[in-house]
Order: structure tokens, then sequence, then C-alpha cells
């Protein structure tokens, strides 16, 4: 049979998100990919040159809606560097309490969409269950389940309610329990092995070159990871190590995500011993931005995030560049498909955890 | 290092791994929510009960408004304007007043929460309504009267900052409202309109006498009263010669 | 204890044919043909007749039925209610068929129409055929021949070319593919599925589904020494029915719904009815094989045969939609790396360990 472009999506039931696939089959082994994206170019950039500082925040939020408050959190950090302006202790520790929150709920979403991907609607049900503590614990925080508009240029909207950290301290210790039921039910379970194990290997040094970054990039045993090396807020004061994996093929990605949910736990942990109990939580902004630029960068959940921000003297930005992990390991996947089967296709994808949203902006 | 990594992800699986473990697991959670109830909430028959920092639909408090558009200048979506209706309370045997209150596109708003944030009387506040579904655009945009909703005191947004200068030396946080940019004039571009004084909500301005130009009529100028002012900005939008900005408090 | 059906609607039919509408036209005055409705002929022919419908109409209604067991129990596993239309969702299947009545029938343009049209009717025909050939009971049966097996087995094989066929004509890409690894998939698992048969037939002694349910009422259930047997036989008999773990012809995630994609309306409705009928099919075969059909102990013999060997397909097919919710799809060539280099030689042994036990007399 003659090789022949296919084309998944841009409808379809296992592309997370509103994207197409090109690829190039000859009988069950793909031979040549090209992603295509922009169905959900909504002119992110653009929109924001006419809106002051604070009303960018909750477009932000909804920039990549799975992992929503680190992209305010990089947002109000690049504006505090142009502003020039300190955040409170306080604020700095709950900022990265509720980013590695997000990053749990994250990953929870993510394991839940591998499930369908590969056949079991099983995981799907319990990753989604266990979600939904972590949503109602930011509900009860800041009122919203997915788009928080938590985070301030100069702090964090409030302080938590009283009782908050008892609940989240009963939620974590619940979760614990429930991470070892989900490695039972994958990494215990000889197909999902099956399906994952030694699957589109891909070393370090190709990694770097083409420009991942994240749990992908630190399941091909390259030690990157933002929080250590460039450290942002406090986590130069905690308790923690990274988490990678050396030989690179889908498992070891997959495990790398395990780790940083438990990794994550930790870290919470840690933050609620060394939080300091009283103190402001937010400092008045000025209105207008010198001219000037910001930059700022953080890990995503999915990789590095960045925002670039020029301002010019008035209450509005001249412009906002966003740079989106995702994009660039969208761009490297046709190193990482080529070879495989078609049905490989859900399992690499799966791992690399697509979000449209911050691809297409 | 590879051959011993390879081992030991062989090591996990063991003897068991096989597929009993996944089965064990599951035949444990069947048995259980047979047992007891499922994790399913049969909506619309039972709904989770929201706390009351929940964000849904923007309400409305009207006797507290003071109708100064803060809310309609903080709108991300920019679906917030002000309409000016009749009064609800008015006195016996005269017309009701013609007040300026915030009429909201809830179909074009995002949750977000500034309205009730910033505003100054917490006259807007978050509601626990997110069922809102309706069969024509236009009943989802709400006058002031449908967008009125009693409330508790939970429902109010309130902002406790610091100034940056006073970061470093303890300075327990205070509302926002303490914390006033107040207008300043410029006094070349100033005719002495008195606009300002005219449409502020709060009556913060007077205008002064400061002198006798060279026909010998008075020149006024604005005075700002730090007290009473909000920083809504209504005076900075209104004045003819833009000759008013803010001048923020460090 | 178990109804005799045979007997039954003989008299039935005999007092129907006879008594009344024998009656009402001699009253009437068709003496001849109230004397012809009397014959052995006739009244052997509707016999069969109805007796066939009967079967069928239970055949169906409990494959129906285990479409809302799959549904609830795998709620259930998920920590979830499943259906819930009427009363504890009995009622989900009928909303169903009423629903796929009312789609409206498209046929692709570029599709080749007459084989398009032909193939789910080849699949459901064979599938509803097989219902005739399953005993319930040792009185509740349609036909006795003497090699219901191989027939059985024969028409569970007739399936591939129709998938093939639907996957072909329908002019897509997708379902091209998915109907090829329904074919490579399905041919692979005969294989198994039938040696393992081989291993049960030698120590039974004949193809007939009776008397391999008397063996096993005389002596053991024949899975105690046909274990690796019933394992392969259980194995290869979810691959064929081309569930979870091994459905990767409808891979959901990736082919939208495999070859039957281009399907819509009633013609889906019955390519889902085969589904479950061949589950129903698959799941009695296991029990009449291995689990003792409707074979009981003594002390529980109030309960009717048939509703015993029903409880045990309920049971068989819970276990099969348990394996569906632990475990993920399988590859496309892992599942024929297992077929053919793991299960193919477990059922040769499994052969020759019956003809052991054969030879050395124990059974």
């Amino acid at each position: 049979m003659a090789e022949m472009w296919i084309n998944m999506g841009p409808q379809h039931p296992m592309t997370h998100g509103l994207w197409n696939m090109r690829i190039k089959v000859d009988g069950e082994t793909i031979t040549d990919a090209e992603p295509v994206i922009g169905y959900l170019h909504r002119g992110w950039e653009k929109m924001t040159e006419d809106r002051r500082y604070p009303q960018i925040i909750p477009m932000s939020d909804r920039l990549c809606y799975g992992s929503s408050f680190t992209w305010s959190h990089v947002y109000c950090m690049a504006v505090e560097d142009l502003m020039g302006i300190e955040v409170p202790e306080k604020a700095k520790y709950i900022r990265a309490m509720s980013d590695e929150l997000q990053r749990i709920g994250n990953h929870l979403m993510w394991l839940a969409a591998i499930g369908p991907d590969l056949g079991n609607l099983t995981i799907f049900l319990y990753a989604l269950r266990e979600r939904e503590m972590f949503l109602d614990l930011f509900q009860s925080l800041c009122g919203a389940r997915m788009t928080y508009n938590y985070c301030r240029i100069g702090g964090v909207r409030n302080d938590a309610p009283p009782n908050w950290d008892r609940d989240l301290v009963r939620t974590l210790d619940y979760f614990e329990k429930r991470m070892n039921e989900y490695e039972e039910l994958v990494d215990r379970n000889k197909v999902f092995r099956m399906r994952m194990e030694d699957l589109a290997p891909l070393s370090g040094k190709d990694a770097v070159n083409l420009g991942i970054t994240g749990p992908t990039l630190r399941g091909s045993g390259v030690k990157y990871d933002i929080r250590q090396n460039d450290p942002y807020e406090i986590y130069d004061e905690l308790d923690w190590h990274m988490c990678t994996a050396d030989e690179g093929d889908t498992y070891a990605r997959y495990r790398v995500r395990m780790d940083e949910m438990r990794m994550s736990v930790q870290i919470v942990r840690d933050i609620l011993k060394k939080m300091p109990k009283t103190g402001p939580i937010r400092v008045k902004p000025p209105r207008n931005a010198p001219v000037g630029t910001g930059m700022a960068r953080m890990e995503d959940p999915r990789g590095e995030s960045l925002m670039y921000v020029i301002g010019d003297g008035t209450d509005k930005p001249y412009r906002l560049s966003v740079r989106s992990p995702l994009f660039v390991i969208l761009s490297a996947s046709p190193v990482l498909l080529r070879g495989n089967k078609i049905a490989d296709l859900p399992s690499i994808l799966g791992m690399i955890d697509v979000c449209m949203g911050e691809t297409d902006r | 290092m590879a051959e011993s990594k390879k081992t030991n992800r062989q090591k996990e699986l063991g003897l068991t791994g096989f597929i009993f473990r996944p089965m064990w697991l599951t035949l444990k959670q069947t048995l259980k929510s047979s047992r007891h109830r499922p994790n399913t909430v049969q909506y619309p028959w039972e709904k989770l009960v929201l706390p009351d920092v929940y964000r849904g639909r923007p309400g409305l408090r009207f006797e507290k408004c003071i109708g100064c558009g803060i809310c309609m200048r903080m709108c991300p979506t920019r679906c917030i304007d002000l309409l000016e209706v009749d009064d609800i309370k008015h006195e016996e045997g005269k017309p009701p007043a013609k007040v300026k209150r915030p009429r909201v596109n809830v179909g074009r708003c995002m949750m977000c929460g500034y309205c009730a944030e910033y505003c100054p009387t917490d006259a807007m506040i978050v509601t626990p309504e997110y069922e809102l579904a309706s069969y024509t655009r236009e009943e989802m945009i709400y006058d002031p009267y449908k967008l009125q909703f009693a409330g508790v005191p939970g429902n109010e947004v309130h902002i406790l900052e610091v100034l940056p200068s006073e970061l470093k030396k303890d300075v327990p946080p205070r509302p926002h409202v303490k914390n006033v940019d107040l207008p300043v004039v410029e006094d070349k571009k100033c005719i002495g309109c008195s606009r300002c004084a005219k449409d502020c909500p709060v009556e913060a301005v007077k205008m002064v006498e400061v002198g006798v130009n060279e026909k010998g009529r008075p020149i006024k100028r604005p005075v700002f009263d730090k007290e009473k002012c909000v920083s809504c900005e209504t005076c900075v939008e209104v004045c003819p010669k833009s000759a008013l900005t803010l001048q923020e408090v460090q | 204890m178990y109804l005799d059906i045979w007997q039954l609607l003989t008299g039935l039919v005999h007092w129907l044919m006879v008594n009344i509408i024998g009656a009402i036209l001699g009253w009437i005055g068709f003496h001849g043909v109230e004397h012809w409705l009397g014959t052995p002929g006739v009244l052997n022919f509707v016999t069969i007749i109805v007796v066939g419908l009967v079967v069928f109409i239970v055949g169906m209604l409990v494959s129906i039925t285990l479409i809302w067991q799959e549904r609830k129990e795998l709620g259930r596993l998920m920590d979830r209610r499943g259906t819930q239309v009427g009363p504890i969702g009995l009622f989900q299947n009928f909303a169903d068929a009423l629903k796929v009545l009312v789609k409206e029938h498209i046929v692709p343009e570029a599709a080749d129409s007459m084989v398009y049209n032909v193939a789910p009717v080849i699949i459901i025909g064979v599938s509803l055929m097989m219902m005739v050939t399953i005993p319930y009971s040792p009185g509740f049966y349609m036909s006795n021949s003497q090699l219901s097996v191989l027939l059985t087995l024969a028409l569970f094989g007739v399936v591939p070319f129709a998938v093939l066929l639907g996957g072909w004509a329908s002019n897509n890409k997708y379902t091209l593919i998915g109907g090829m690894r329904a074919a490579a998939q399905i041919i692979a698992y005969e294989v198994p599925l039938l040696l393992s048969v081989v291993g049960v037939v030698i120590l039974a002694g004949s193809l007939n589904f009776f008397d391999i349910v008397a063996w096993q009422q005389s002596h053991v259930w024949l899975v105690l020494p046909m274990i690796i047997g019933a394992i392969v036989f259980t194995i290869s008999m979810i691959a064929e029915l081309e569930r979870v773990p091994f459905d990767l012809p409808e891979a959901e995630a990736e082919l939208v719904e495999g070859w039957g994609t281009e399907y819509g309306g009633m013609r889906f409705g019955l390519i889902m009815m085969s589904e479950y009928a061949r589950g129903f099919i698959g799941s009695s075969m296991i029990t009449l094989l291995f689990l003792g059909g409707w074979d009981m102990p003594a002390f529980l013999n109030f309960i009717p045969d048939g509703i015993w060997f029903l409880a045990k397909v309920f049971i068989v097919f819970g276990i099969i939609i348990w394996i569906r919710g632990a475990l993920p799809r399988v590859r496309t060539d892992q599942i024929l790396n297992l077929g053919w280099r793991r299960l193919l030689p477990l059922a040769v042994v499994n052969i020759a360990i019956a003809i052991a036990f054969k030879t050395l007399g124990w059974f």
C-alpha cells in the first residue's frame, strides 16, 4: 500500500485540544508527521495591548486553563520586575504553595487524560475524583474552581480563610494514600507497561537541542528545573529535590510526573511549616508602569514558561510576549513519532500533556 | 546502570503484577461503591454547597452604590456600564430621583470578581448564582433592578494592602479605600468649568476661588477632599482639557 | 429440575391448532383445512417455529440484560452510578433502540452501496443464528445436533469477513485500517480458541453440548483438569469479542469508532446488538464447556437448571467486564504477538495434558 497522509483532527476524540496532527503512514508505521496548530488562536497578545495591568490577570488565567495559576503567577512576576515592586514574605509562600497545588491538579488532569487514550476509563474517573478535592480547596480560598484570578501584582488577592490549612493537611494525607492506588493501577499493570516502555526514546542531547523543557526533558536524564537552577520566590529555602529519570522513553516521562506529584506534596507540607503566620499579603502597585522591560520565567507544570513585558509609561503595556513550553515541544513531536506505529501515537502524545490554550494563545 | 534499572522495573511488577494487582484494586472499588454511595452528585436533584466566597454572577446592593463607575473601568471584558434609573427609595408625592447604577451583561461576564473587589462601598458583591442560562441574549443583560442580590457579609470582597514604602516596617494592612490616590490639577490647563465638581459621585470636589483674572471674573480651581475621594477617576475622564491626573500615594 | 420446553410447546401448539383454530374453522365450515391443520407434519413444523421463536426471544432478552449489567457494573467499578433511565436503569436499552430507530440512514457517496448495506446484515444474521445452538437446560434448547460445538465455533468465524467488507466498503481510510486490524486479530485468535476446545472434546468424547455437560455432571467440572485450556479459551474469547484489552479495531481514541464509523441509525444499533449477542454466546460457551453448564451441587436442587445456567453466564460476563475496567488496550503487534507466540503453545500443551489424562484412564 502506498504511503498516505492522514489527518488526525482537528475534530478528534484523542487529541486534547483543537489541533491537527498530520501523519504520513505506510501501513501501520508512521514515517513523517506535521502538527498544524492555530485553531484556538484568540489574539491574546494583541488583546493585552488595550487593557490595564490588573485587567490582564484574569486573561492570563485563561492562557492554559489546566494550569491557570502558574500563568498568572509568571505574568505578575514579569510586571513586578518591570515596576520594581517587592512582594511581601507571606505572599511569596502562599504563591509557591498555590503553584504546587496547581501542579498537582494539572498532573492529575494529565493522568486522567492518558486513561481513555490508552483504552482504560477507570483511571480517568479516579484521577478526576481526587482533582475535585484540590479544586474544592481552591474554591474556598479564592472563589473559583478553574480560573482563579488569585495572583495580584504585588502579592495575592486574600489570605486563606480560617481552617483552610487543616483542610489542606487532610487532603494531602488522603491524596498520598490514593497515589499508591494509582501506582497499583498503572505502574503495576503489565499492559500499561507494555504500551509505554521502550517507546520513543529521546536522548538528553537531542532534547536540549530541540528546546524541550519540563518533565519531558527531565525524563531524558537532563537535570534542569528552574525551581532549582534559577530560583524564584522562596524555592531556595525549601527542602526538596528534582525528579529525573534516565531512560528517556515514554515510561520515564510518565514516572517523572508521578514523582513530581509526590514531591509537590512534600513541598506543600514544608511550606506550611515555614510560612509566617501573620503579615501583609498585598502591596499596592503603581497605576502607571515605568518605561522599560520586565521578564520572568518559571517552571510551569509542562515546561518553562516565560513572559516579557514592555512598558511605556502609561497604565497599559506596550507589548506582552509569551513563551509557551508546549509550542516548542509540539514542534519537536515529529522527531518522537517517526518510526512508531499509529497505535503508539496516543501514548507518546499523551505523555507530553498537550494543552492547546497556551500553544495557540 | 541501565541494566539494574531494567531489573528494578521488572522487580516492581513481581509475580502478581501481571494483571492481578489492578484487578484486585478495581474489585475493592466495586465492592466499596456497591455498599456505600458512589461519588456521584445527582445534579439537579442534589447540588453541592458552595462557600460564601464563590464567584458566581455579580450582584448589586442598590442602597450602597454611589454610581462611581469603578466597576465599569475595572471590568476586563467591559461588560458593565452605568445606566440612569429611578432610585428605589423616594419620598411621598415627589417623583423618584434619577441615579446612575451599573448594568451588567452577564453573558459576557467572566466572573472574575474585580467589580466586587474594587467597589469602594461594597455595593457590588459576588453571588453564588451560577445557573444563568436563558433563551435570548437580551435576557442576559441584567439591569440594576435585576442585578440586586441581598447577600451575606461573606459575599463582599475586600482588599487589604500595604504601601510599598511601608513593607518592611510591620505596618498592618489596611483596606484599599484608605489608600486614596488623589487627583492633582494642572493649573495651566484648567479652565474652571467645574464639571469635575458636578460629576463627582461623592461630592469630594469643591471649586474655590483663587484669584481674579484680567477681566475681573473669579478664577476657580478645584480642591479635593481626601476623606471623601474614592479614586474613581470620573473627574479625570470628564475634564474637557485633560487637566487632571491621579497622583499615587507611595 | 428443568422446564421441558418441547413437551410444553408441543402440547400448547396441539391445543391451539386443533382445539381452538380447528374448532373455529370447523364452525365456519372449512373442514379440509381443519383436518390438514391437525396432521403431525403441520403440527411439528409449527412447534419447531414456536420453540425457535421462544428460545430466540429469551436469548435476545438475556443479551440485552448483559448490556445493562455492563453499564452498571462498569459504573460501580469506576465509583459512579451506571445508567439510571427507568428503575435501576433497566429501560436504557429500550431508549437506545428507540433513538437508533429514528435516525437517518446515510450511505457515503463514494461507498460501495451494495457491500455497505450487506455487511451488517451478515454480522447480525450470523450472530443471532448462534443463539439456537446453545442449550440452557436439559429441556430448554432448540437444536440438539451432534456437532453443535463445531457449528457454534464455525459461525463465530464468519464475522471477520463481514467486518473486513464493512470496513472497506465505507470508503474511509480509518475504517479500512480498522477492518484490517479486526480481521488480523480475529483470525489470529481463532486458532488457540479451537485448539483449547479440542482438549475438552478429547476428555468428554463428543462434540455435543449435552454430552459435554453430562460428562461434567458425572465427573468434575472441566475447568479443573483443563485449567490452562480454560484460561486460553477465555483470553481468546475476549479477543474474539473485540473487547478491551483487545479492542484495537474499535479504538476510540485513535480511529473514532473503527470499522463501524460510517454506520448510523439502525445499522449501528444492529452492530452493537451483535457485539453483545456474541458476548452472550461466548460466555455461555465458557460456561458449558468448562464450568459445567447447568451442573449444581445436590443441596441446591430447588433452583431450576436454566436459572443456574444463566447465573453462571452472568458471572462469567461479569469477570469479562471486570477485566475491561482494569486494563488498557494492547497494541496490535503486541496482540498478535500474544496470540501466536504465547497462547498457541499453551493450547497445544493443553491438548497434550488432555491426551495424557485420557490414556491414563483417570477420567
